[in-house]
């Protein structure tokens, strides 16, 4: 036991020996140790600091920029493709409407022909029909004038006066041998 | 002359000055630069590597502060180099770490790296170690004003004894204290039987060496930055010997390009290592794949 102990002093005496051969002093090692953390102190709150916050803002600021230029390439995409579906959809509607202008146009000329030709041919209709009723009024009068004459010329070569019913029958047989 | 005449003389003329330093300076002995930061004008707590650290923490916020005096969204000038050394080390750590732990880590790990390099590289201008008061045997100060930051093993300790805190506290907030300590003792993988009770003794024996790997990190990564460092500076101080007072520029001079390579390449090894204790105790899949380290 008391070797050991006696090795054990020993061994703590050349440790000793040791540390003093290296210069190790725990005064100046314990003022180090303070100096040292006032140093890394001093040298995160001035000189890290400022710099590393910086650097994280533009970082921070870089991200946020790839992020408005993914979104602003994202929405010019959209915005393209909005673009060409209305062009798209402008053109068609364009053509549809142009059809249907054509169809409406189309279908209006033929309208106003067809009610220039109904109207031409009421016209003419109604001309026939004048011309029919002058016709016929004319006849009729022709017929009246033509029974006076026959009746008269009756009474004057006979010399006898017509009566009603005379100047009728008269009329009647003229009427009927110019119609036959 | 041609370029292979121009290296050869020049190559003759190197060897012979350095066989006729090594000549002169074989009378002496050369000099060993004290392992330990010296307490200034037994001030009991500044020691002068204390001054090279202040030194460089001014710098990097007096360069951040112009960097950010008016800042705006379009960077120019010098916020435009602040912002490309900042974003480069963020995205350096967020590779390793991912999105989440840079996001809360990231003012540590910057931090380290920044005042690491600028302490490392500090330490190699003229000045440091030649400014102070008393005068030994060599000719050097016996009290220098400042001493490279890393070159203090007490400096070193601190930034590794507070990733060790730091590492405890980001690691319970990311695991809880449950899932932290299953991270370190529970058995990966699904066993029934026997072979989950051989699995949990297999797996609190491999939770206890991983405890003792957790305990010697700080050391580890205390006494690779300081050992570079003070060596890279012995190195340069004997140069400086073998060349004497008239070419101790020139036989240094190559070992300043490859201590300005070291410098940057501890502070990556520093925080990289840093980065990745973190990422492997924070990571919730393939804890085998960590275990493995």
């Amino acid at each position: 036991m008391i070797t050991i102990l006696a090795a054990a002093g020993a061994d703590v005496a050349a440790d000793a020996n040791l540390l003093d051969t290296f210069g190790v002093n725990w005064k100046l090692f314990t003022f180090q140790l303070i100096n040292f953390a006032i140093v890394i102190f001093v040298l995160k709150k001035f000189a890290f600091g400022p710099i590393t916050a910086m650097l994280e803002q533009r970082k921070k600021r870089i991200a946020e920029g790839e992020e408005k230029l993914k979104r602003i390439e994202t929405q010019l995409a959209d915005s393209e493709e909005r673009t060409a579906a209305a062009l798209e959809k402008a053109n068609a509607d364009a053509q549809r409407l142009i059809e249907e202008a054509k169809e409406s146009a189309a279908a209006l000329s033929e309208e106003k022909t067809q009610e220039a030709i109904n109207k031409a041919q009421d016209i003419l209709a109604k001309a026939e029909a004048n011309a029919k009723a002058e016709r016929e009024q004319m006849v009729t009068e022709l017929k009246q004038d033509f029974g006076k004459l026959v009746a008269s010329t009756t009474a004057a070569v006979t010399g006898k006066v017509l009566t009603e019913e005379d100047n009728k029958r008269i009329n009647q047989e003229a009427l009927a041998s110019v119609e036959g | 002359m041609t370029n292979k005449s121009f290296f050869s003389t020049l190559a003759i003329l190197g060897t012979s000055l350095g066989l006729a330093s090594l000549a002169g300076a074989a009378g002496g002995e050369a000099p060993v630069l004290p392992k330990t930061a010296i307490e200034l004008r037994d001030s009991g707590f500044i020691s002068n590597s204390t001054v090279s650290v202040w030194i460089a923490v001014a710098l990097i916020t007096l360069f951040c502060r112009i960097a950010a005096k008016k800042i705006t969204v379009v960077p120019a000038g010098v916020q435009n180099f602040a912002e490309f050394v900042i974003e480069s080390l963020y995205n350096f750590f967020g590779g390793i770490l991912g999105d989440h732990l840079v996001k809360k880590t990231f003012w540590f790990f910057g931090s380290t790296f920044l005042l690491i390099i600028l302490t490392n590289y500090l330490g190699l201008l003229p000045g440091v170690g030649t400014l102070g008061w008393g005068m030994d045997s060599h000719g050097h100060f016996a009290e220098p004003l400042m001493r490279g930051g890393n070159a203090d093993v007490n400096m070193t300790a601190a930034m590794a004894f507070t990733f060790a805190v730091l590492w405890f506290v980001w690691a319970i907030q990311e695991n809880g204290l449950k899932g932290f300590l299953a991270h370190i003792f529970a058995p990966k993988g699904k066993f029934n039987g026997l072979m989950a009770v051989l699995m949990i003794f297999i797996f609190g024996v491999v939770g206890v060496l991983e405890i003792v790997s957790i305990a010697i990190r700080p050391v580890a990564l205390s006494f690779r930055l300081f050992g570079n460092i003070y060596g890279g500076e012995q190195t340069l101080e004997v140069l400086m010997f073998i060349g004497g007072s008239w070419f101790g520029w020139l036989t240094s001079l190559p070992f300043y390009f490859m201590e300005l390579l070291v410098g940057g390449v501890q502070a990556l090894v520093f925080t990289l290592l840093c980065s990745v204790f973190l990422k492997l105790i924070c990571e919730h899949d393939d804890h085998d794949d960590e275990h493995a380290h």
